[in-house]
C-alpha cells in the first residue's frame, strides 16, 4: 500500500464566511479546565451546519460563545469574526454592550430549547414581537406585517396566535412561534440550540421542512445544534461532529454519513437507533466521554477508541484532509474505514472509494 | 396461547375539564383514550407510539392499574384489577400484589428517586415489601450485584451516593433496578429513554431487554419514536401499537408495522423518523401540522383532517379495526368494496 502526503490543517474553510470562529476556548476554574477548547470554524454564508454532540460535548457552549453569551465566570478566548453582507468584518468579542445588543436579534438571532422558558407567560404573543421591534428601534407596523407573514410561513394563524398567551398553545406552535419572533428583525443568522429536542418527532421533523423553506424564502444562514445526528442530516449541508468540547470532524453532509473518518464519528452513526441498519449490527459505544476536570491526554477520545496508540494518548490530532473540504481530527482515520464498519451502509457501499480519498 | 398478564378490552378514559368561572355550561370532556383493547402476553414487548396527546401514556397508566378506565375492562391474568381493588371480586388475589406486579418508570427518573436517601436505602425498600424476610447483608448483597449487571461499578460505591450524584442515564438505571426488585410482571416505560442522548438509548435498551430474560418481566414501552420502538419491540419479538387521538390506528408485529404499515397515519410517523439513507423524504404527507384538540376530536375518522388519502366518506364514519394478516388496522383502506373508494377525496379548500 502506497503512503501518500498526509495533508494537516488547523481548520476546514469555506469560500464565503459569515462567521468565523478561531481558536475559540471557554475555561473556568482560572483556566485549568476547558469547556469549549480551541474550535475552530467557518459558517459559510447560506448555508445549513449541523453541530452535533453528546450532553457535554461543549456544543451549547459553541453557541453561547457565537454570541459573546457565555455565562459567568467562564473565559472566552479566540476570534469570532462576523462578516456583513456589506461593510467590515467585526470582531464579535471586541463589541461594546450596546452594539452587541444591537447584533443579538438583527444580524443573528437565536433559538432556545423549550419556548416556555423563552417567552414570559403574563405577556401576549403580540406583545412579545412589539416589545422586540420597539426595543430596536423598528417600525412596529412594518414589523407586525413581518410577524404575519412569518408565522404564515410556520403555518399558524397570525390572528389566533399572536392574541394568545403562551400557555394557550401547544409545545409544537409555541417553538413555531418563537422562531417567527427571532427572525422578524430580518436577522442573516439563525442560531439554534436544541430546538425541537422537546418535542414529538413528527412536529421536530415538521419543524425542519418549515426551516428549509425559511432558509430560502429569507436566504439565511442556520448553524443547528443537535445530540441527535440523523434528525439533523435531513437537513444540514454540512456537519460538525463535537467530542469534549473539541471539534474532531467536519464535512459535507453525505461525507459524514457514508465516510465518516473519525473512529467516534462512525461510533455514533452505529450507535444511532434507526430504521434502515440491521437491528443486530447497532451497538452502543463502550464507555464514557470525559468531563472537563478529567480531560485525557492526547485526543480526548482515546480511551474509547478501538484504534488508539501511543501518539494519539500524548499529541492532540490537527485535522487530516480526508476529502476536499472533509476533515478529521484523527491520525488513524484511514483504518477506521476498515475497523469500524458503518451498519447503516449496505455491504458494497462500506469500503473505501477508490481514488477518492486523499 | 396462554392467558394475557393484561388484557384490556374496549377502554375509554375520558376526563372531565371543569372550566373555571365557566358555570352553566356542561364540563369539557377530554377523550385521552376512547376505545382501546389490546393485550400484553408473558415476556411481552408491547410499544405504543404516536405524537405528544395521542393518548399513550394515559393508556399506559391505565393498563398497570393507576388511571382508573371510565368505561371497559382492565383484567390482570383474567381478573377485572377494579372490582378487586374495590373488593367486589371472589377471585384469590389482592390489590396490592397486583399493585407490586404492576411498576412503572418515567421519564424523568430525577423526580421518582427521593433526593435525601442513599441508592441502597432507595433500593431496599422494594426489598423490603417484596421479600420481608431477608437480612440485611442478603438485600444488600442482591443490590450490589444488581447494581453490577447495570453496569454500576463499583456497585458498593454507587450504592454509598444520592441520586444528585449521578447522571441521567444512571438515575434511569437506578430507577430500572428499583422497579425490576419488585419481581414485576410488567414494567411501563414511559418515555424512558427520551431524555437520554441518543447515543446512549441502544445501550439502556439492550440492558431493559437483557434483563426482562432474566428477571421474566413484559414490558409496555412508550415512546414518540418510532425507531426506539422498533429496536425494542424487535428485539423482544413484540408489537406495536400506533396511536392517533385516543385510539388504536395500527398494532401488529414490530417489524411488520415498520416494513409494511397499512395505517396513512403509521406511514406519516415513518416518513418522520430521521434515518441515514440521505434519501430526499419530499413534501410532508400531511395536510395539517398540528394534531386537532382532543375535546373536539373530528367526526368519523379521527385523522381525515390531516389524512393524504382522506375521501369524503372518511368524515361519516370511524372505522373499527380490519385484519391483515397479523397487524390490525382502523382504515377503510383495508376493505376492498367500502364506499371509500367511490367517494369524492377531501381537500381543504
Amino acid at each position: 500500500m502506497t503512503q501518500s502526503h498526509d495533508q494537516h490543517t488547523e481548520h476546514i474553510a469555506v469560500d464565503d464566511p459569515i462567521i468565523e470562529v478561531r481558536d475559540a476556548s471557554v475555561t473556568y476554574d482560572e483556566g485549568t479546565s476547558y469547556v469549549l477548547d480551541g474550535v475552530s470554524l467557518d459558517l459559510g454564508r447560506g448555508e445549513i451546519l449541523g453541530v452535533v454532540g453528546e450532553s457535554g460535548s461543549g456544543k451549547s457552549m459553541l453557541a453561547s460563545a457565537l454570541l459573546d453569551a457565555v455565562p459567568d465566570p467562564g473565559l472566552l478566548s479566540g476570534t469570532i469574526e462576523y462578516h456583513p453582507d456589506s461593510g467590515a468584518a467585526t470582531d464579535i468579542l471586541e463589541l461594546d454592550t450596546e452594539d452587541l445588543r444591537a447584533l443579538r436579534w438583527e444580524e443573528i438571532s437565536m433559538v432556545f430549547q423549550g419556548a416556555m422558558s423563552s417567552f414570559n407567560p403574563t405577556m401576549s404573543l403580540r406583545k412579545h414581537f412589539v416589545e422586540t421591534l420597539e426595543a430596536h428601534d423598528e417600525d412596529v407596523e412594518a414589523g407586525m406585517d413581518r410577524a404575519h407573514e412569518l408565522l404564515e410561513d410556520l403555518y399558524l394563524e397570525p390572528d389566533r396566535v399572536l392574541s394568545s398567551y403562551p400557555h394557550e398553545l401547544s409545545g409544537g406552535m409555541q417553538q413555531r412561534a418563537l422562531i417567527a419572533l427571532s427572525l422578524v428583525l430580518e436577522p442573516e443568522v439563525l442560531v439554534m440550540d436544541e430546538p425541537t429536542a422537546a418535542l414529538d418527532l413528527l412536529m421536530q421533523r415538521s419543524i425542519l421542512l418549515l426551516l428549509d423553506d425559511l432558509k430560502e424564502k429569507y436566504d439565511l444562514t442556520m448553524l443547528f445544534i443537535t445530540h441527535d445526528l440523523p434528525l439533523v442530516a435531513a437537513l444540514a449541508d454540512r456537519m460538525a461532529i463535537m467530542y469534549a468540547f473539541r471539534l474532531i470532524e467536519i464535512g459535507q453532509t453525505e461525507e459524514i454519513i457514508n465516510h465518516a473518518a473519525h473512529p467516534y464519528t462512525r461510533a455514533l452513526l452505529n450507535s444511532t437507533p434507526n430504521l434502515d441498519a440491521p437491528l443486530e449490527e447497532m451497538r452502543p459505544i463502550e464507555g464514557q466521554s470525559p468531563a472537563p476536570i478529567n480531560m485525557p491526554d492526547g485526543c480526548a477520545y482515546h480511551p474509547r477508541c478501538p484504534l488508539a496508540e501511543d501518539q494519539c494518548r500524548t499529541e492532540v490530532p490537527d485535522f487530516h484532509i480526508v476529502a476536499g473540504d472533509h476533515g478529521s481530527a484523527c491520525f488513524n482515520w484511514r483504518e477506521s474505514y476498515d475497523e469500524i464498519e458503518l451498519v447503516h451502509l449496505d455491504d458494497g457501499e462500506r469500503a473505501i472509494p477508490e481514488g477518492d480519498r486523499q | 396461547m396462554s392467558e394475557p398478564v393484561i388484557s384490556l378490552e374496549n377502554v375509554e378514559v375520558h376526563f372531565e375539564n371543569e372550566r373555571l368561572l365557566d358555570f352553566g355550561n356542561d364540563p369539557e370532556t377530554v377523550r385521552a383514550v376512547d376505545g382501546v383493547s389490546v393485550d400484553v402476553e408473558e415476556n411481552d414487548v408491547l410499544s405504543l407510539v404516536g405524537e405528544s396527546g395521542c393518548g399513550k401514556t394515559t393508556l399506559g397508566k391505565t393498563a398497570i392499574g393507576l388511571q382508573r378506565p371510565t368505561h371497559g375492562s382492565v383484567k390482570y391474568r383474567g381478573h377485572d384489577i377494579w372490582e378487586i381493588r374495590e373488593g367486589n371480586s371472589d377471585a384469590d388475589l389482592e390489590w396490592s400484589d397486583i399493585r407490586t406486579s404492576l411498576q412503572i418508570i418515567h421519564q424523568d427518573p430525577g423526580s421518582a428517586l427521593n433526593p435525601n436517601r442513599r441508592l441502597l436505602s432507595i433500593l431496599s425498600e422494594p426489598l423490603r415489601q417484596v421479600n420481608p424476610d431477608l437480612s440485611k447483608s442478603e438485600k444488600r448483597s442482591r443490590i450490589y450485584s444488581l447494581l453490577e449487571r447495570v453496569g454500576m461499578n463499583p456497585a458498593a460505591d454507587f450504592a454509598d451516593r444520592y441520586p444528585h450524584q449521578l447522571s441521567g442515564g444512571e438515575k434511569q438505571r437506578v430507577a430500572l433496578c428499583r422497579a425490576l426488585l419488585m419481581n414485576p410482571d410488567v414494567i411501563l416505560a414511559d418515555e424512558a429513554i427520551s431524555a437520554l442522548d441518543v447515543s446512549l438509548r441502544v445501550e439502556m435498551m439492550d440492558m431493559m431487554l437483557d434483563l426482562q430474560a432474566e428477571f421474566d418481566t413484559s414490558f409496555v414501552f412508550i415512546s414518540h419514536d418510532l425507531s426506539n420502538a422498533r429496536y425494542f419491540s424487535s428485539h423482544g419479538n413484540g408489537k406495536i401499537g400506533v396511536m392517533y387521538l385516543g385510539q388504536l390506528a395500527e398494532i401488529g408485529p414490530a417489524e411488520q408495522v415498520i416494513n409494511e404499515p397499512q395505517h396513512p397515519y403509521t406511514e406519516v410517523l415513518r416518513w418522520a423518523t430521521p434515518d441515514l439513507s440521505l434519501d430526499d423524504h419530499g413534501e410532508m404527507p400531511m395536510r395539517k401540522i398540528d394534531i386537532p384538540d382532543p375535546i373536539n376530536p373530528p367526526s368519523g375518522c379521527r385523522f381525515h383532517t390531516r389524512c393524504p388519502k382522506a375521501r369524503e366518506a372518511c368524515t361519516r364514519a370511524n372505522p373499527t379495526a380490519y385484519e391483515h394478516g397479523e397487524q390490525r388496522v382502523a382504515c377503510f383502506r383495508e376493505d376492498d368494496t367500502h364506499e371509500y373508494w367511490d367517494s369524492p377525496e377531501l381537500t381543504d379548500d
